[in-house]
């Protein structure tokens, strides 16, 4: 049996007297990209803190590669990689400096970072210091830093967060092709559609709890409603009727439509996370 | 793949990141630059010895004053040698410490000492006067004399006095930087002299004197302004290193490298290890650089003086990482540099002006580092003379140093 990459047993973190986060658990196994759903202040970021040794959990356990957390085990820091929410690189030195210094911590004499940041798109630039970088290339540096040590644990915090579509798609390439690599990856995000690409599963986080994990399919099931949409000639305008699949008398309706002159199109209805999320929680992704 | 590190090689990285990262900021080099190129570059036009010589303006010349009384001096016993030796004598050759310089007018000295004329003094020995604002060349071959205090007597001042015939004015004519001290001696040595000449005692009975100088007679032998200033350029320099690494350390800080650096297996301790070594090594560095450019050190001082600067650097460095950790930006590092920095600096300052140092100067942290460099440098002081002054510095290091990690510590667990 496989040994899960990261396991969180009824984890709990307050800040003073604000609980940030309330008896969390969850398993990510290696391979898997578990994406932590929920909006700013739901406890995603916190969860990570306490996962990477930043901070120790109040109470409950967290492991990572079977090893306990918040101990500050060289061995277990040696095997993650993080990429925060802060573009916290050293700015006044060049991308290939930065990687390698990572590299030198890890205790990687022969580091390829010339190869890690050519992953990025970041290889033309590895002489330029990164105070002249956009803030996607900036991204893509912290993306370049958190593979440096080929990690067997992942954390990416917001990875996408404020991107452009290309430099959001090249990133969530390397993030798959991380995982493909046999890389336990925790993804934080409060983008749904990143969620739904990148994710194995899903846990939906919110108030410092999760509410519901499982994978984007099985959320959509079980908490989404089957329907379609039909557009249909109304005169001179166009109407729009939703049907349920799952009520009674929904075949008939469909054969009706089918047969009527006035049909124009008709579209399957997926739930989004976003609408399952609002749906468990009462309260929208980017709150 | 990574393998296990060791400690010496995460410190061995993040030294070398930290002197890349001081090396790439234009701050930090000018601040540099500054200690290590101006701070020596001003020092060396201090002086570098104490002029100890009072140079008096007469008027009229001596010879003048003892031609008007020779018929005083004959009725006062004088023989007619002892009145050619007088007339023939060279008052203006400097004797134990005083340069007489003659003028023939009151006038003339009145000017001199006011800045109206400037006196110069030929290889001859002849007293030249120039006038700058009628267009005097300056004289060839002469040395400036700079007379700040002179003496006006009248022309029959010696038979006036001496036979007490009439009330004599005898005019002290003083700039304004003079001393008081030198300004009240010249106007006892003129009562005394008139008592002298009238043939009477002072009306006090003046006890045996034993002058007894404690600790090193520095007579002749005075604290150049050079001397004084090496322990402030030395504290300048640590100042400079405080701020410069304070920088180092907000910028990681506010950035928060520092918590991607301790995702890796890099712990707490290293950074603040490093931060410490880095410090103290730049601080340190620095510091005997411009050490050996303005001199200091001797054979007999070097270990004494080494250790303080070594628990100077450590104790600055402290201060760097409590001020690195507490200000939000640039502002706020300058508000905590300036907080501890001003009180640090008043010790320099007893040094520089010399005199009994309040109590609470030497509570201050800086004051057994300033005081035993300053003593090491300038009187020798051994290690058994200074042992109180280290132990003093010691507890401060340990208070200052402890603070500073405490600090660093909580914020960096507070990101």
């Amino acid at each position: 049996m496989t040994t899960p990459a990261i396991k969180v047993e009824n984890l709990c973190f307050s800040y003073g007297d604000i609980e940030a986060v309330k008896n969390v658990s969850f398993e990510v196994m290696p391979g898997e990209i578990l994406g932590f759903l929920g909006p700013n202040g739901a406890g995603k970021s916190t969860t990570i803190k306490v996962l990477t040794g930043q901070m120790p959990p109040k109470s409950g356990r967290a492991e990572i590669l079977g090893k306990e957390t918040g101990r500050d085990d060289p061995e277990v820091q040696a095997q993650i990689g993080v990429c925060f929410e802060e573009k916290n690189l050293y700015l006044n030195m060049t991308a290939l400096e930065n990687l390698d210094f990572y590299a030198s911590l890890f205790g990687i004499k022969d580091a390829d970072s010339m190869e890690v940041l050519r992953r990025v798109g970041l290889a033309d630039r590895a002489k330029d210091r990164v105070h002249s970088f956009s803030k996607g290339m900036r991204q893509r540096m912290m993306i370049s830093r958190a593979f440096i040590n080929k990690p067997k644990v992942l954390f990416l915090d917001e990875p996408t967060d404020g991107l452009d579509p290309v430099t959001s798609a090249a990133i969530r390439k390397t993030i798959k092709e991380e995982a493909e690599r046999g890389a336990a990856v925790l993804l934080t995000t409060h983008d749904m559609f990143e969620a739904d690409e990148l994710s194995n599963r899903i846990a939906f986080i919110n108030e410092g709890q999760i509410v519901a994990l499982d994978t984007a399919e099985n959320l959509k099931l079980k908490y989404g409603t089957r329907s379609v949409r039909v557009r249909l000639r109304d005169g001179e305008g166009v109407r729009e009727e939703h049907i349920q699949l799952d009520a009674d008398g929904t075949s008939s309706r469909l054969a009706e439509l089918a047969a009527s002159p006035d049909l124009m199109t008709i579209h399957t209805e997926e739930a989004t996370l976003e609408a399952i999320f609002i749906e468990l929680t009462g309260r929208g992704l980017e709150g | 793949m990574s393998r296990p590190v060791s400690r010496p090689a995460i410190v061995g990285a993040l030294l070398r990141k930290e002197l890349r990262a001081y090396s790439r900021d234009t701050i930090y080099l000018l601040l540099t630059l500054v200690v290590l190129v101006a701070i020596p570059i001003a020092f060396i036009f201090l002086p570098d010895s104490v002029d100890e010589t009072l140079t008096l303006g007469v008027a009229p010349p001596v010879s003048d004053l003892v031609e008007d009384a020779t018929e005083t001096f004959r009725e006062m016993g004088a023989t007619d040698e002892q009145l050619a030796e007088l007339r023939n004598a060279d008052f203006t050759e400097e004797q134990e410490g005083l340069l007489l310089v003659e003028f023939e007018t009151e006038d003339e000295l009145r000017r001199v000492i006011a800045g109206e004329l400037e006196a110069w003094r030929a290889d001859d020995g002849a007293l030249v006067l120039r006038d700058t604002e009628a267009g005097d060349e300056k004289p060839n071959d002469a040395e400036r004399l700079s007379v700040g205090i002179g003496i006006a007597f009248p022309p029959t001042f010696i038979s006036d006095v001496s036979t007490g015939r009439e009330a004599v004015t005898v005019t002290v004519y003083s700039d304004a930087d003079v001393p008081e001290e030198i300004q009240g001696a010249m106007e006892s040595f003129v009562r005394e002299a008139a008592y002298q000449l009238a043939g009477q005692r002072l009306p006090v009975t003046l006890p045996e004197e034993d002058f007894v100088v404690l600790g090193e007679d520095r007579m002749g032998d005075q604290v150049a302004l050079q001397d004084r200033f090496r322990p402030l350029v030395l504290f300048m320099v640590l100042l400079m290193e405080t701020f410069s690494m304070a920088s180092l350390v907000s910028t990681e800080v506010l950035q928060r490298t520092v918590t991607a650096v301790l995702v890796t297996p890099a712990r707490i301790g290293d950074f603040l290890f490093a931060k410490t070594a880095f410090g103290t090594a730049m601080s340190l560095g620095q510091a005997l650089f411009v050490l050996l450019i303005i001199g200091g050190l001797t054979a007999q001082n070097w270990s004494l003086v080494l250790t303080v600067l070594v628990m100077a650097s450590i104790m600055f460095t402290g201060i760097a990482l409590f001020v690195g950790a507490s200000g939000k930006d640039f502002m706020g590092q300058l508000f905590y540099t300036m907080l501890f920095t001003i009180p640090l600096l008043i010790p320099t300052f007893a040094v520089l002006f010399p005199g009994t140092a309040a109590v609470w100067v030497r509570v201050l942290p800086s004051y057994p580092i300033i005081d035993t460099l300053y003593a090491a440098m300038t009187y020798g002081t051994t290690w058994a003379d200074a042992a109180g002054s280290l132990a003093y510095a010691a507890a401060w290091l340990v208070v200052l140093y402890g603070a500073g990690l405490i600090a660093l510590r909580r914020k960096v667990a507070s990101l």
